[in-house]
């Protein structure tokens, strides 16, 4: 049991004494917030793309059905996250099965499946950014409510950090429950060759719907727990293809094979951004994407993510009876 | 047990590719507890054949019942899961995987539970004596371990029928040897083979009865002596493969 969940269970504890530095230091805490907040969204975006072979570049299309649910909620009808949250993880469940219905009726897999998922979020960017009563691309402030604790509203930002770590862990053991159960080699058997995998007893299209849906409702949780975050929501930062483009970053510097390599990859490339920020000054917009692109030539050195050398390495003794020949370059070259 | 039901039945199948005509009219029974074989030169629809009895491609024409149920039409997760099993001539385990949990992916097919469902493969794995092999990574095993593999994947999903595709191709005599001997005895403990293979001196050891099909028509069926024997057969398959 212990050995099962801990993969769960390390990321976790770490991210606990993460929580603790922040407390003591706020600028380190709002770190924190994000790092913990994208990269458990990467984690749940890996469980398909990672562990599925199903690459979404649209994930920000949940995240923002999160975020917006979470503000015209609150603005448009009083209502609180308890509320909300719900309604938000329901709603992107169902958009994953409409969407998850319509590609793989069609079959569309690899990149064609990655530029489906990119329309449907690009669409949702669109409509929103020119919708009225969703605040077009201004986006929508939440306003301040007397009744602080039903709109999670703290003048402190260490509550929202503990928040994150609930929604880090309770994605992490979930996944790790689903990937080490029947779904879990299910997916991993899909993502490898549908064909062989149908012919040994394998439901594709039930199982690829099911890792859709649970990879849109944890995200969704993602969006509205940053909408409550931020007090904030807008087209950009909860719908935009960057959003999706740094799942897919984070994921694959930090290791796609790994349930928690997009977490790392997060708490490596957001301080980094950070420090890039603070040491040229604001003036170099999109800074971030530049250094994404220097990242990806490092991961092509790296095919298993940074993550993967650092599992193999750890392993090392155990796994030195099949150590591979493809595997002993990445070694040196992480050395 | 009065009057015995075929386990397969296949009645007038046929499969076009746009205006190719891959394989048409073909018919035969395959008895529960045989040895069933399908011979024919290269392109004769032999795998066309095999994709879809197991729902892989959808027929043309014609029907198959698997024990009197009516499978053509069904999704090849359903036909495997009503106990209709299959090897791939290209053999490909799944990446990443060891080969435990390549069998174990299988074995959940009827074995839910993750812990039944490794035993269950650890068993597969056994009745292809593999068992010694289980965490090694899949891909690191050589040619004959794959196929080996591919079998106790099959054999993992608890297959009444069990379809091979040239298991045998490639293989040296001793491991030809040694997996006729396997398959033999996965036919012992009471799992019915329907397979495709080139080699005629294989076939006429393994199969009671057989079919030949050239050109995507089935030439002969019946007794596999009696087949081999057919003028037509030994000019379209044994005549060319004696050259």
């Amino acid at each position: 049991m212990l050995r099962r969940f801990l993969p769960a269970l390390v990321p976790t504890m770490l991210a606990i004494a993460g929580f603790g530095v922040g407390l003591a230091d706020p600028y380190f805490m709002e770190i924190f917030i994000m790092v913990g907040l994208i990269g458990t969204v990467a984690v749940a975006w890996n469980l398909m793309a990672g562990f599925t072979g199903l690459v979404s570049l649209g994930h920000s299309l949940f995240f923002g059905i999160g975020a917006y649910t979470v503000a015209y909620g609150q603005v448009g009808f009083g209502l609180g996250p308890l509320a909300t949250w719900p309604i938000a993880m329901l709603m992107a469940a169902a958009s994953a099965l409409c969407i998850g219905l319509l590609c793989f009726r069609y079959g569309l897999r690899g990149y064609f499946f990655s530029i489906a998922t990119l329309a449907f979020s690009e669409v949702a960017f669109l409509l929103v950014s020119a919708t009225l009563w969703l605040g077009r691309s201004d986006g929508m402030m939440l306003p301040s409510s007397p009744d602080a604790l039903r709109y999670l509203q703290f003048d402190h930002k260490w509550p929202y950090g503990l928040i994150i770590v609930a929604f880090l862990a309770l994605t992490l053991f979930l996944s790790q429950a689903f990937l080490t159960a029947r779904p879990g080699y299910y997916w991993r058997a899909l993502r490898d060759n549908e064909g062989a995998a149908e012919a040994l007893g394998v439901p594709a299209m039930r199982y690829k719907l099911l890792v859709f849906a649970l990879s849109a409702v944890l995200t969704a949780l993602g969006g509205a727990i940053f909408a409550n975050t931020f007090a904030f929501v807008d087209p950009r930062s909860t719908l935009g293809v960057e959003l999706s483009i740094q799942l897919l970053v984070f994921g694959i510097i930090g290791g796609l094979g790994l349930l928690w390599g997009p977490l790392l990859g997060a708490a490596l490339l957001i301080p980094a951004g950070e420090l890039l920020r603070t040491y040229l000054g604001s003036g170099f917009h999109g800074i971030n994407i530049v250094a994404y692109a220097l990242l990806m030539m490092l991961a092509l050195l790296l095919p298993q993510g940074l993550g993967g050398v650092l599992g193999a390495r750890l392993a090392r003794p155990s796994a030195e009876k099949r150590a591979t020949a493809d595997q002993a370059p990445a070694v040196e070259a992480a050395s | 047990m009065s009057a015995p039901q075929p386990l397969l039945a296949v009645a007038g199948l046929g499969k076009s590719f746009g205006g190719l005509k891959a394989v048409s009219d073909v018919s035969f029974t395959v008895m529960p507890g045989e040895i069933f074989g399908i011979i024919g030169p290269n392109g004769a629809g032999k795998t066309t054949l095999f994709n879809c009895l197991s729902g892989l491609l959808p027929l043309s024409a014609g029907t198959v019942h698997l024990d009197g149920r009516r499978i053509d039409g069904l999704r090849p997760h359903e036909i495997c899961r009503l106990g209709l099993a299959r090897t791939f001539q290209i053999v490909r385990p799944f990446h990443g995987m060891s080969v435990l949990e390549n069998v174990k992916v299988a074995a959940f097919a009827r074995h839910p539970a993750s812990a039944a469902a490794e035993q269950h493969a650890r068993l597969a794995l056994g009745r292809v004596g593999m068992a010694h092999l289980a965490d090694l990574d899949a891909e690191r095993l050589s040619v004959a371990e794959m196929r080996r593999l591919e079998i106790a994947r099959a054999i993992a999903t608890e297959p009444r029928l069990l379809l091979l595709d040239e298991m045998l191709a490639g293989l040296t005599a001793t491991e030809a040897a040694a997996l006729c001997e396997q398959i033999r005895r996965i036919n012992a403990e009471g799992v019915t083979i329907m397979m495709v293979e080139h080699s005629v001196p294989i076939i006429s050891e393994l199969c009671g009865n057989a079919i030949v099909l050239n050109f995507g028509e089935m030439l002969a069926s019946g007794a596999t002596r009696a087949v081999l024997d057919d003028a037509q057969v030994q000019e379209a398959y044994l005549g060319s493969a004696a050259s």
